[in-house]
């Protein structure tokens, strides 16, 4: 769970994960060792609600036209492997996870996100077997949600 | 007549070819517009017994865009004529086998069933690929906008416009980015 920041450790055995840093004070003979959480890249890019704080969903409160083709928006709730995020780490309501969820699909069918998949993928849309390496696009009207 | 009116009448009767993409384009929505221009309706000269069409070169037709599950569902039938000559042949085996083939039936069906109908069709030209002999090429003088725009894939942003578009939520404070 630590990183080590203290710049010791160059090579990482496994992936690293910067959750934490530790930060190292020494003050009067006392050495205070502190594991302190490291700022999320994405809280400055965040984007802010026009009608400021309310306690409806990310989305919801965005009110976006989202549609399978807006794959940078789209790629944010996906897993590097391709995977959805679950809705405890997405804080979405039920119905924009669902209808997330269904747009996610819509691109990948259509191979908008290639990059974003299992380790075992080709990752190239025209490698596909048999009708699924042929262009297709989606009507979001036909969604339930 | 004067000079003005004798271009007016050599551009009025003069035949255009024009040039439409079909990447990632609905080959049944593209046709209804192909079949206009085979025909000359959009013309104000137009006549039933006036041949006024004008050519439409189609290229890049192997990447056409068919919508939801139409490639596994739509199917084309033919008959040999011949006892037990049916065949059924779905969308995606047909486009496999020739990549010009879905757009060219789908134009022929869409063309008024008369005698022009063959003529019309030798004005349609279609190329799998975007390689065309400069025969045809030369003549090519206007395009036909595209009626759905092509989708851009994640992969083909640079990292630097991928990691600073907005975001629209922020992970938990102990989530493990994967």
């Amino acid at each position: 769970m630590l990183s080590a920041l203290n710049q010791t450790r160059h090579i990482h055995v496994s992936s690293p994960v910067s959750l934490k840093e530790i930060v190292v004070k020494e003050e009067d003979n006392i050495i205070t060792v502190e594991g302190k959480y490291i700022k999320s890249p994405r809280e400055a890019l965040l984007v802010k609600p026009e009608h400021g704080e309310c306690n409806s969903c990310s989305l919801c409160a965005l009110n976006l036209n989202l549609k399978h083709t807006d794959v940078l928006v789209l790629s944010q709730f996906v897993r590097s492997d391709g995977c959805m995020l679950p809705k405890r780490v997405t804080g979405l309501c039920a119905r924009q996870q669902k209808r997330v969820k269904w747009l996610v699909a819509m691109a990948q069918k259509s191979g908008l996100m290639p990059n974003l998949a299992p380790s075992w993928s080709k990752r190239d849309p025209k490698a596909r077997y048999r009708s699924k390496k042929y262009n297709r696009y989606f009507d979001e009207s036909t969604l339930p949600v | 007549m004067s000079a003005v009116g004798r271009v007016q009448q050599w551009a009025t009767f003069g035949r255009m070819w024009y040039l439409f993409d079909a990447k990632w384009q609905n080959p049944f929505h593209s046709a209804d517009k192909i079949k206009d221009i085979l025909t000359g309706t959009h013309k104000p000269i137009y006549h039933d017994l006036n041949d006024c069409g004008d050519h439409v070169v189609v290229i890049n037709s192997s990447e056409i865009a068919l919508p939801g599950v139409e490639w596994e569902k739509r199917v084309y039938f033919h008959h040999t004529g011949y006892a037990k000559g049916a065949s059924w042949t779905l969308a995606w085996q047909l486009h496999h086998k020739d990549p010009t083939m879905i757009l060219r039936k789908t134009v022929y069906s869409k063309l008024s069933k008369n005698l022009l109908r063959r003529g019309r069709m030798e004005k349609l030209h279609i190329f799998p690929d975007d390689k065309i002999p400069d025969s045809i090429l030369e003549n090519v003088s206007a395009q036909l906008r595209q009626m759905r725009p092509i989708p851009k894939r994640l992969d083909h942003y640079t990292r630097e416009e991928v990691e600073k578009f907005p975001k629209v939520f922020d992970w938990p404070k102990d989530y493990i980015i994967k």
